[in-house]
């Protein structure tokens, strides 16, 4: 079962700025994404999304600034353990085995058929997908079966990156389901999506980025509900 | 000019062989390769390097003994490990990890002959088979880290899915690494495979040549290729390992690489 160990504090990033070569992709972003809570990011294509989540698992780090976790900054973290404890699910999915199976066993060769099946109706993907081979799957399958591999490490949160780009509206509303079923289990969502629906019906904070920067940053009664537009 | 009744080229003879690189010219000029003047200086460099190489040996077999062998092994393994080294350009310190892989090859292989007293410990014998030995160390350093470097560049998005799974910087790498070191072993295993059926070696072709009897040769020639087998797994192993080690930082993330140069 998915350990309860996140604070109430969450993600802290205070002046984080990111330089690659000489472009700037992220200037002095402050931001809290509380534990416990969705949170969202959005912005246009090459606004620096992306490049916050990959953050918040030290898939790269600030060039000044600093980024924190329960009050505790990244760095002083044994990365490994970080890295179990936040998940990152990227937009492209990308397959590392021949067969569904090994997939979703690939952060955790232990884990039971039971367990398995249960990941995998979790994304709504079916008991019988289980025996398919990864080769031939569509885009939204391969999506889908890339954000169970990643819950089956049961980390406590969860970075998604445009986690409905390939999928169509029922699938989409899986996803929804399931990161509301994440934090009413105690876990923290940070997403990135251009989804209004899925942010909207998920997310208690918006954050949004131009060019690098946040210039909006909205609690729950100020988010675009898509049905109130 | 003879050696046990065999028939050896005189210089005039080498001088009349130029004629064969004068064929290779021709029909690369005819079929307009560019590639004329390569061989040409390839040629010319050929004759130099092994006139030159002739002449070092000559002084070293008669003057200079064991250690002017070992000191001669050396320089063979620093130029390799350069020569290997340029293979993974982009990877830090590649021509280390690529020099040492060829040392440790070399080493371990020619050192385990001495010892077991299945070679001579002499300049004669440790020179030409530490020629070989290195060579082959040196194209298997080569091979792995090309591939590891390749990898390391377009594998990066599944190489970072399973560091996000939390995997190791070694674990994430591992089937890069697997694949990299099977591509560098197996010219190796292939021509231990037919060897003696579509090709007889060089060290046997030397043998016969010089008049000792096939079944002698043979022998020489068993030891050649069990030698290039455990050479060629060391320098790999142990230049992909020091490789991998290079591609990432203390934080378990793939370095940027730029993007390997392009092959036609």
């Amino acid at each position: 079962m998915m350990k309860l160990l996140m604070a109430v504090d969450g993600f802290l990033l205070e002046r984080v700025s990111v330089v690659c070569g000489e472009a700037i992709v992220l200037r002095q972003v402050s931001a809290h994404f509380p534990g416990g809570r969705c949170s969202a990011v959005r912005g246009a294509s090459g606004s620096g999304k992306t490049t916050l989540l990959r953050l918040l698992n030290r898939l790269i780090d600030p060039t000044a600034g600093r980024v924190l976790l329960d009050g505790a900054p990244l760095t002083e973290l044994d990365v490994l353990v970080l890295r179990r404890r936040v998940g990152l699910v990227a937009q492209a999915p990308v397959l590392l085995t021949d067969a569904v199976l090994d997939e979703i066993r690939v952060g955790r060769p232990d884990l039971s058929q039971r367990r398995v099946t249960e990941l995998l109706e979790r994304v709504g993907l079916g008991e019988k997908f289980a025996t398919r081979p990864t080769s031939g799957l569509s885009g939204g399958e391969a999506q889908r079966l890339c954000l169970a591999r990643s819950l089956a490490v049961e980390p406590e949160v969860l970075l998604l990156d445009e986690p409905t780009s390939a999928l169509d509206g029922p699938s989409a509303t899986i996803i929804a389901t399931l990161v509301r079923d994440h934090v009413n289990e105690g876990g923290t969502v940070v997403l990135v999506s251009h989804d209004p629906a899925l942010v909207g019906g998920v997310a208690e904070r918006v954050f949004e980025l131009n060019r690098g920067r946040v210039i909006a940053d909205r609690g729950a009664g100020d988010i675009d509900h898509p049905s109130s537009r | 000019m003879t050696t046990s009744g065999l028939a050896v080229p005189s210089w005039g003879g080498v001088a009349a062989s130029l004629l064969l690189v004068a064929v290779a010219a021709a029909v690369a000029y005819r079929e307009r390769l560019g590639l004329t003047r390569d061989i040409v200086v390839a040629a010319a460099r050929a004759g130099l390097q092994l006139i030159a190489a002739g002449a070092i040996l000559l002084l070293l077999f008669r003057w200079a003994g064991l250690p002017g062998a070992a000191g001669w092994v050396t320089a063979m393994i620093l130029i390799a490990g350069q020569v290997a080294g340029r293979r993974g350009m982009g990877v830090p310190r590649a021509r280390i990890a690529a020099t040492v892989g060829v040392a440790a090859g070399t080493a371990v292989t020619l050192g385990t002959l001495v010892i077991a007293r299945v070679i001579d410990a002499q300049a004669p014998v440790i020179v030409p088979l530490g020629g070989m030995i290195v060579s082959a160390a040196m194209q298997a350093a080569g091979i792995a880290l090309r591939r590891l470097r390749e990898d390391a560049h377009a594998a990066r998005p599944a190489i970072e899915a399973r560091l996000c799974l939390g995997q190791s910087a070694r674990d994430a790498f591992l089937p890069h690494q697997r694949s990299a070191l099977r591509t560098a072993l197996i010219p190796a295993i292939d021509a231990t495979k037919v060897v003696g059926l579509i090709s007889l070696p060089g060290a046997m072709t030397g043998l016969i040549l010089a008049g000792v009897d096939p079944l002698t040769a043979i022998r020489y020639q068993i030891v050649v290729m069990y030698m290039l087998l455990a050479t060629t797994a060391l320098a790999a192993f142990t230049c992909a390992r020091l490789a991998e080690r290079a591609l990432f930082d203390r934080a378990h993330r793939l370095i940027s690489l730029p993007p390997p140069p392009h092959r036609a």
